[in-house]
């Protein structure tokens, strides 16, 4: 029972997280709200909650709707997330971290109207200067008896100059990503323009497949 | 003389009640965006008048209000939850806008 229950959520839960902002930290400063709202690629929607009552704890819930490429099928899922700070090295010019993180939710489909049970964990490295970025981060989805498979993303930027507090930052991000367990063949490449000034984030670039990704992230 | 001297003294004792400018030296200050929590922080604190961020210096200062002060711990604490770590506190009697001059003074 339960297993038949995990199945469907873990496919949606799989689909969903490839598309969260992987060069965005979870978890902002104790006491900081994340929210987060991104477009993929015409397939996904999702909105998103943080809040951190420690510099190295987040907690938050997420919605996100689902329309496949491929058919007609479509999905939303609501799942709750706790996000965990490892490791932060705060050097002189850079800082580095390594998060880790699970999730479980639920899920209805568009072939059947019943709510799924799946988890996730995942795992960030990053590395960043204000003039280079890089990041690791690899995810696990696990549905009993129906899957196991793993995302890698590989994330470089760099800035065309340093920005200070207060004036706009300019990121160029080339992001690459393996998927495992017959999601995708090869390596999918995407071009994004990040922007940040104050408390707000804009990102949006074309896909190798020439669609669209976009991404608005607020901390308050 | 010595009502001069004591004028001296009077004046240097005003001042330094007035040192209301604590600068807080930061590692880790990369990202304008991951550092809103230093201000949102520090801004919570009741002795703060304006908090000035400077990435470029690796700079954080805080204008307190004229006669209080913000002790060492409730700093580092206050950098630790915003995600950073602090090297270095020192206290001066320059204004915040000094210290920026300074800062822009030293960019160009």
């Amino acid at each position: 029972m339960f297993q038949r229950l995990l199945r469907p959520l873990g496919a949606l839960s799989l689909i969903g997280f490839v598309w969260l902002p992987a060069f965005a930290k979870p978890i902002a400063y104790a006491n900081g709200t994340t929210v987060m709202a991104e477009y993929g690629a015409g397939t996904m929607r999702e909105f998103q909650v943080f809040y951190a009552p420690r510099y190295f704890l987040s907690a938050g819930l997420g919605h996100m709707a689902l329309d496949s490429d491929v058919n007609d099928g479509s999905m939303d899922i609501s799942y709750a997330r706790l996000n965990y700070l490892v490791k932060r090295w705060n050097m002189e010019k850079a800082q580095a971290n390594i998060f880790g993180w699970g999730s479980l939710g639920s899920a209805t489909t568009s072939d059947e109207n019943s709510n799924r049970l799946a988890w996730n964990a995942g795992l960030q490295v990053d590395y960043e200067t204000r003039r280079t970025y890089s990041s690791f981060k690899t995810d696990y989805y696990y549905s009993a008896s129906a899957f196991a498979r793993r995302i890698d993303t590989l994330q470089l930027g760099v800035a065309p100059y340093e920005h200070d507090y207060s004036t706009l930052a300019t990121w160029f991000v080339v992001q690459a990503r393996h998927y495992t367990g017959d999601m995708y063949e090869g390596v999918e490449v995407a071009f994004l323009l990040r922007l940040f000034k104050g408390n707000a984030w804009i990102e949006a670039g074309p896909t190798t497949d020439g669609k669209v990704q976009a991404m608005f992230m607020f901390n308050f | 003389m010595r009502v001069f001297i004591l004028m001296i003294v009077l004046v240097l004792h005003s001042n330094a009640a007035g040192a209301e400018t604590i600068e807080i030296k930061v590692n880790g200050l990369v990202c304008g965006f991951c550092a809103q929590g230093i201000e949102k922080t520090l801004r919570r604190n009741p002795a703060t008048v304006e908090v000035l961020v400077s990435l470029e210096e690796r700079l954080v200062a805080v204008e307190t209000k004229e006669g209080q002060d913000i002790p060492d711990e409730q700093l580092e604490t206050a950098l630790r939850d915003s995600g950073y770590d602090v090297t270095e506190i020192t206290r001066s009697n320059d204004s915040l806008n000094e210290i920026r001059e300074r800062l822009e003074s030293d960019a160009q």
